[in-house]
């Protein structure tokens, strides 16, 4: 090794004769002592394996070296800049560079809520902050989403209205025997007392049914401009920007759930390494606080001794004996059976409630109350169902991880299938059960005399979803978490310590923002005012919750486990957005359109203006847009696609079968290093012996021997052995 | 280019934002926070480079590193002499290192000096029984604490040696997913 170094030190001579490799190499050599070397076990000396970088400078941030000699190698790299014909290269990409990263700097101006939400991180904690961003991300997006609305659907609407363009039937449309359909008069009276007023804002209905909030508004003006040359199809745009607006946020979702795959597919998912990932990554060395800080150690006491006690049970659960097993089984298929009939009890009240709101005529505030009613019982389900199947999930003995995904899971079931739930009544009762002979729905397709404008209806119902959810927070945080704390700060009785301080919980409240969207993707068709309305609702929330979290919370006791979560969040965000989808492409393919009120008041269903529109253009792009959309084309796609998966999972496995193989080869290189270090010693040891002792020249053959025997290739025989 | 600033010459200011992951206004940032922890010691001017260093001492009682129970360790393993005595360059090297802009290898590599408290390159027994202590402000009794220090070491420790090298680290490292979120400091 001695004389590698040697040997390096003349091919490479000394720093005053910059060459590319050479310098920063011996730089190396020369200014990294020795102990400084080995500090990080990083083998400084050795020429790098691959001559990659040999064309490029090593990226400096990178380096772990002190940032006196990351200067100092920065000083050489600039040194060699003046070779007449790369210098303009070179001050090209550092004049880019340096744009690129003011750019960030002033893009950064942009992110919404940086301050803020790194506030929260720093006394919270990770958890925590994982909330308020994706809080951050849903506001972007119906944000984005209501630009998308309001440019394409809103304003053209607008204009159009104020240009006081009439509707007209177009004449290619059959309505013998409809007539009565055509019925539609939501015009509200002049004279509106106070409460009426406000009846009406928050039920959608009155003054506010026949606006731009809700579908009935908006007719279809494309028969009459065309004379200026310009003609804009509102059926058309409408129908579009919807489907844009879906495709986009679905492109939103896929993007971010991407990332957050990213990180946890490479590191495994993290269910593995246990005590040692917890002992050194556990800490989040970004908390600033006092009192976070003290929670968050006890925090740690907590889960360590959690987890040893579910190995203590884990070891327990192994030495049952077969009728014990068999009893824990029994109780646990008992109590899902007893979940599973709570949420279908559930289910069946929503239906009812459903039912019984639709079809009741009251006004005043009786008839605001039953108006909300499906809302009331959602709400209500969604705050008991939970606390019950927490009691119910004590009994069934799971470990600790499990229970909390299982509460998870039916979390999850129970809020979106309700939503589910109450669609579907809707839809038994808008379309007659789907059949279309029945009594009620004869003339018009659909249920004319409870539902003279269905879509404005579904509209409403959704518009009063979102309402209402977003005046039981308010009223949550006014009426139970502000007094909570009042009472636990001020009175010192036992009770009020044991019940303490309110605890952010993430996932409840993420699964509320979930929930939320859905309503609005769901209701997005019929209310296109609905994402900003959900926008500033939002907003709102982030205020509140903000405010909240500061002044009602204490730091969480469990740990939160932000990087996997993330995705499961984010994937449940996909369930909402599939759920939706499914009846927007209903009701847009099956369900008879209102002859009443909105743009497509004359098709047989909401698709039909696509056809329409694009037989009206010339033949080629007529043709090309028919072909696309007929089966020629859809089944090969579809065969192309799913040859393009297989690719892909192919691929995947085959990487992980190169990570696995990679590691299993760091821990041979490991055990390899062991045994050389040991030849080295064991080696050393007998030399020193023979040392000690010249004049016996059989040890000398013995050693050789067994030098031979253990085949050292890596060493030559006449090199110095001593360990480097 | 921007407002004329003469703490720093443009040249140094240059190498700060190629060497680290900050940019030119949040390097001068840095130089006032660096200057707020001593006023009399620190010039304003750093045009020539002059060889100042502020105690540990000093150094532990900012807002950001006042909570942290590695706070001693963190300054010691940026500091040249080891002892935990920071002059800009190592202030701005720790806070770049700590940074969300810094790659998993290069954290990795300063938390394993961190964890080390003897400094002797491996994190022995010793080592994970002083962190865990300060992770649970020494609340666990000695035989949890044993337990938790054989379970940790058994997971990680490939070549059999009973303690962890920096290999087996960055192997264990790279499959704890919130590595990256938990080791970084906003400033």
């Amino acid at each position: 090794m001695m004389e590698l170094r040697e040997f390096n030190n003349q091919v490479h001579p000394t720093p005053d004769y910059p060459s590319p490799y050479g310098s920063q190499h011996s730089l190396r050599l020369r200014t990294v002592p020795p102990q400084e070397t080995s500090a990080v076990q990083f083998d400084w000396a050795s020429p790098p394996e691959d001559a990659e970088d040999s064309n490029e400078p090593p990226n400096l941030r990178e380096l772990p070296l002190h940032m006196g000699l990351k200067r100092a190698v920065w000083q050489v790299q600039q040194m060699k800049i003046p070779v007449v014909s790369s210098s303009w290269n070179i001050k090209q990409s550092q004049t880019f560079r340096r744009f690129c990263e003011v750019a960030k700097h002033v893009l950064s101006y942009f992110v919404l809520w940086k301050r803020g939400i790194q506030k929260i991180g720093g006394h919270f904690g990770g958890g925590v902050q994982s909330y308020f961003l994706f809080l951050r991300f849903l506001v972007i997006l119906n944000f984005l989403s209501s630009l998308l609305i309001a440019g394409f659907v809103l304003i053209p609407s607008i204009v159009f209205r104020s240009m006081n363009f009439n509707s007209t039937i177009p004449t290619t449309v059959n309505l013998t025997g409809v007539e009565i359909c055509l019925q539609y008069d939501p015009k509200p009276d002049t004279l509106m007392v106070f409460i009426t007023y406000f009846l009406d804002l928050i039920s959608g209905t009155g003054f506010m049914e026949y606006s731009y909030l809700f579908y009935g508004y908006y007719t279809n003006f494309n028969s009459m401009v065309e004379s200026n040359g310009f003609s804009y199809n509102i059926p058309l745009a409408y129908l579009l920007t919807a489907a844009f607006y879906f495709l986009f946020c679905f492109i939103c979702m896929i993007i971010r759930m991407g990332g957050t795959a990213r990180v946890a597919v490479v590191t495994g998912g993290g269910a593995t390494g246990g005590y040692s990932a917890l002992v050194f990554t556990g800490w989040d060395h970004g908390l600033q606080e006092d009192r976070t800080t003290k929670l968050k150690q006890s925090n740690f006491r907590y889960r360590l001794q959690v987890d040893l006690e579910e190995e203590r049970l884990k070891k327990k659960s192994a030495s049952l004996t077969l009728s014990q097993t068999v009893s824990l089984y029994a109780l646990r298929v008992f109590l899902n059976m007893v979940v599973l009939i709570l949420i279908g009890a559930t289910f069946y009240g929503i239906a009812k409630a459903t039912q019984f709101s639709q079809l009741m005529k009251t006004t005043g505030f009786k008839g605001l109350v039953l108006q909300y009613l499906p809302s009331m019982v959602i709400t209500a389900s969604n705050f008991v169902v939970p606390l019950l199947c927490d009691k119910i999930a004590l009994l069934e003995k799971y470990s600790a991880s499990t229970t909390v995904i299982l509460a998870l899971l039916r979390a999850v079931f129970l809020r979106l299938v309700s939503l589910g739930v109450l669609l579907y009544t809707l839809w038994e009762q808008i379309t007659c059960e789907g059949d279309i002979s029945k009594q009620n729905c004869i003339p018009c397709n659909y249920y004319y005399d409870e539902y003279k404008c269905w879509e404005t209806r579904v509209g409403q119902e959704m518009y009063k979803l979102t309402l209402f959810d977003f005046l039981i927070t308010i009223a949550t945080l006014i009426l139970v978490e502000f007094p909570r704390r009042i009472v636990v700060d001020h009175c010192s009785c036992k009770l009020t310590q044991w019940v303490g301080r309110q605890e952010f919980l993430v996932a409840p409240n993420v699964l509320a923002l979930v929930y939320s969207q859905t309503v609005v993707w769901t209701g997005a068709l019929f209310c296109p005012l609905l994402p900003f309305i959900n926008t500033i609702k939002f907003i709102l929330f982030y205020f509140c919750k903000k405010i909240t979290l500061f002044q009602n919370c204490q730091p969480a006791t469990r740990n939160f486990r932000s990087t996997t979560s993330n995705f499961f969040f984010l994937l449940v965000l996909l369930f909402g957005w599939m759920l939706a989808t499914m009846v927007l492409l209903y009701s847009v393919t099956k369900i008879h359109p209102s002859y009443g009120c909105g743009p497509f008041r004359f098709s047989p269903t909401m698709w039909e203006v696509v056809p329409q529109a694009a037989e009206m253009l010339n033949s080629t792009s007529a043709e090309f847009l028919f072909y696309m959309g007929s089966q020629k084309f859809s089944i090969p796609l579809f065969i192309f696609s799913c040859v393009l998966l297989c690719y892909v999972s192919a691929l995947t496995s085959v990487h992980g079968k190169s990570v696995a193989l990679l590691k299993s080869q760091c821990k041979l290189e490991q055990r390899d290093k062991q045994f050389l270090v040991r030849q080295i010693e064991e080696l050393n040891a007998t030399v020193q012996k023979e040392q000690r002792e010249p004049q016996q020249p059989q040890r000398e053959t013995d050693t050789a021997t067994r030098w031979n025997q253990h085949d050292n290739y890596a060493f030559d025989r006449d090199e110095d052995p001593r360990p480097y | 280019m921007g407002n004329k600033q003469t703490i720093f010459t443009d040249e140094q200011l240059d190498a700060y934002q190629d060497c680290t992951f900050f940019t030119r206004k949040e390097i001068l940032r840095l130089h006032g926070r660096y200057h707020e922890l001593a006023p009399h010691l620190v010039p304003m001017d750093y045009t020539n480079d002059p060889d100042v260093k502020i105690p540990l001492a000093l150094i532990v009682n900012m807002p950001e590193l006042k909570e942290n129970p590695f706070r001693n360790r963190i300054v010691e393993s940026f500091s040249e002499d080891g002892l935990g005595n920071l002059s800009f360059n190592d202030f701005v090297d720790m806070f770049s290192v700590l940074s969300e802009m810094a790659p998993r290898e290069l954290k990795a590599i300063y938390a394993f000096k961190i964890y080390d408290f003897n400094v002797d390159n491996y994190i022995c027994k010793e080592d994970l029984e002083q962190t865990l202590n300060r992770l649970t402000k020494e609340e666990l009794t000695p035989e949890e604490v044993v337990l938790v220090c054989e379970k940790a070491i058994e997971e990680a420790d490939l070549d059999g040696d009973s303690k962890l090298s920096f290999a087996d680290f960055e192997n264990m490292i790279s499959r704890a997913p919130d590595f990256l979120s938990t080791f970084h400091i906003r400033i």
